[in-house]
């Protein structure tokens, strides 16, 4: 009886403990933080910053998806990802929506990333809409295309692809008793968008966890940690890069 | 070694393990045990030491899990993407894994008192037929069992084993055993091999999933350790739970299955068991 009241107050002061190194943690990263004045503005200086970086990111990054908690991000961190990403030459940037409200507000996140747009070259292409703003001067503007994904595009499509395949109703190739992943990859796509696997999530506060994303695309994705107290800014997204730069894959081998 | 590790903690461990056991246990561990290689070159020692090592480690674990009363621990052994390494390696491997279940067969006794059921998940097609059957005779062994479930993944990757659940699901329709309409994400989720881990923790600094049960992880907390595999020590087994701790979703509780849904279940279930019964039979 009292070993267990010893225990539980232990347990209880272990946490206790982690709490306050964690908060501590927390506190001297804002410090760091507030020094980086927090711009909410694509500046001369973050296209410099950008740019000089880029010869130095030798694993070109194709696809890159930012778990978005609306509860904690704004439009203008999204934007400014999106701008970024722009700058450094990432082709796709998607957006898994966690809380379903993303998609709600799809025009708000549009109108933002227009007005961070301005000076910066290059164009902005989103999945479900008419090209707006195809044509830019000069031939080195890269393009971004933007997607939202949500529950329904993970588990929910692989349970429609069986459906569908169960119904006779989607072409596919089964060649002996049971469908090979790449059989089943060659149905499955066609229920998605022709775009790349993701390389690159960027997740933000302590906890990583994938929110049920495209769990067919996201085998071989390096899981990474854009700030620990949601916080968005030009050099917790570089450093992301930087790792991202650095993880080896071995492809089994 | 033996396949569960006794008395491998001190008097303190135990007790800070008694500690952490009053807050909430992972019902579901899984394991990326990865960092076997990197650790046999950074101590100069064969690759196939190292992998070696990784079982030792394994079967620490194993009791670790035991005393912190978790009742599922599943772990990535080989994928099947392992295939591309140098003949030699693969070999070796396998090799080990056919040692490691005779050797299960062997103790069957001990296991059956500790009460670890075996469950190897994967394409075992793909493995060699001798260690096919001495995989089955190891789950057909230890079916009963309840109070530890090893799963192993073995000749695996998430994406094929999600075709191959496809497959059985598909066809269970095409012999209407089940109508279209009752294909759901809870109905893939029971034909899968394993079930949903509520911590999955990764060894070796790697951030990826490597093809590790990608359906099953969506509200699952990932821990990425920085430390090699064979030198994974209970404290870091510790401080993942913490961190679970701290911010684990809270549990779902399971949906009731349709009848149709429950009766295709039971005879898929049954059809696996066969399949092993089989393949026992026939080596």
């Amino acid at each position: 009886m009292l070993s267990k009241i010893l225990r539980q107050f232990l347990f209880i002061l272990i946490h206790f403990v982690v709490k306050i190194l964690v908060a501590v943690q927390n506190i001297y990263y804002q410090f760091c933080e507030t020094r980086i004045l927090p711009d909410k503005h694509v500046t001369k200086r973050d296209v410099l910053t950008l740019l000089d970086s880029v010869p130095k990111l030798k694993k070109k990054l194709k696809h890159l998806v930012v778990l978005v908690d609306t509860s904690v991000h704004s439009m203008s961190d999204l934007a400014l990802l999106v701008i970024w990403s722009l700058i450094v030459g990432v082709p796709f940037v998607s957006f898994h929506d966690l809380t379903g409200q993303l998609k709600k507000h799809e025009e708000d996140l549009f109108m933002e990333i227009e007005r961070k747009k301005k000076g910066v070259p290059g164009c902005i292409k989103w999945s479900n809409k008419p090209d707006l703003n195809g044509y830019t001067n000069g031939t080195q503007a890269n393009t971004v295309y933007i997607n939202i994904f949500s529950q329904n595009d993970g588990r929910q499509r692989i349970v429609q692809c069986v459906n569908l395949l169960a119904k006779d109703r989607l072409k596919s190739r089964r060649c002996s008793e049971e469908y090979t992943a790449q059989e089943f990859n060659d149905a499955l796509i066609q229920l998605y968008p022709n775009i790349p696997d993701p390389e690159l999530v960027l997740y933000t506060g302590p906890m990583c966890c994938t929110y049920g994303l495209l769990p067919w695309h996201i085998r071989l994705t390096e899981f990474i940690q854009l700030s620990v107290n949601h916080n968005v800014n030009i050099n917790s997204y570089l450093g992301a890069l930087y790792k991202y730069n650095k993880c080896d894959q071995r492809f089994g081998k | 070694m033996s396949w569960v590790k006794e008395n491998c903690l001190s008097f303190f461990q135990l007790f800070c393990i008694k500690v952490l056991k009053t807050g909430r246990i992972p019902q579901h561990l899984a394991l990326i045990m990865d960092g076997n290689r990197r650790f046999a070159r950074k101590v100069s020692m064969a690759c196939k030491d190292g992998h070696s090592r990784g079982f030792d480690k394994l079967s620490e674990v194993l009791k670790w899990c035991l005393d912190l009363g978790i009742p599922e621990v599943t772990v990535y052994a080989f994928s099947i993407e392992n295939f591309k390494r140098s003949q030699e390696e693969v070999d070796g491997l396998m090799e080990l894994a056919s040692d490691k279940f005779k050797r299960l067969l062997d103790e069957i006794d001990q296991i059956n008192e500790w009460g670890v059921r075996v469950n190897v998940a994967g394409r075992l097609s793909i493995l060699p037929i001798d260690l096919q059957a001495l995989i089955s005779k190891a789950m057909l062994a230890t079916r009963q069992n309840n109070k530890l479930q090893l799963n192993i993944a073995y000749g695996y990757t998430g994406r094929d084993e999600i075709s191959r659940a496809a497959s059985h699901i598909i066809d269970g329709v095409k012999n209407e055993e089940l109508t279209a309409e009752e294909i759901d994400e809870e109905l893939i989720s029971q034909s899968l091999d394993l079930g949903e881990p509520e911590l999955l923790v990764r060894t070796s600094g790697e951030v990826r999933l490597s093809d590790f049960m990608l359906w099953q992880v969506d509200r699952t907390v990932l821990y990425f350790s920085n430390v090699l595999w064979p030198e994974f020590t209970i404290w870091n087994l510790l401080a993942g739970i913490i961190h679970f701790q701290r911010h684990a979703p809270p549990a779902l509780q399971d949906k009731a299955n349709t009848p149709a849904q429950q009766e295709f279940l039971d005879k898929y279930e049954t059809r696996k068991w066969q399949k092993l019964e089989e393949i026992v039979a026939c080596s």
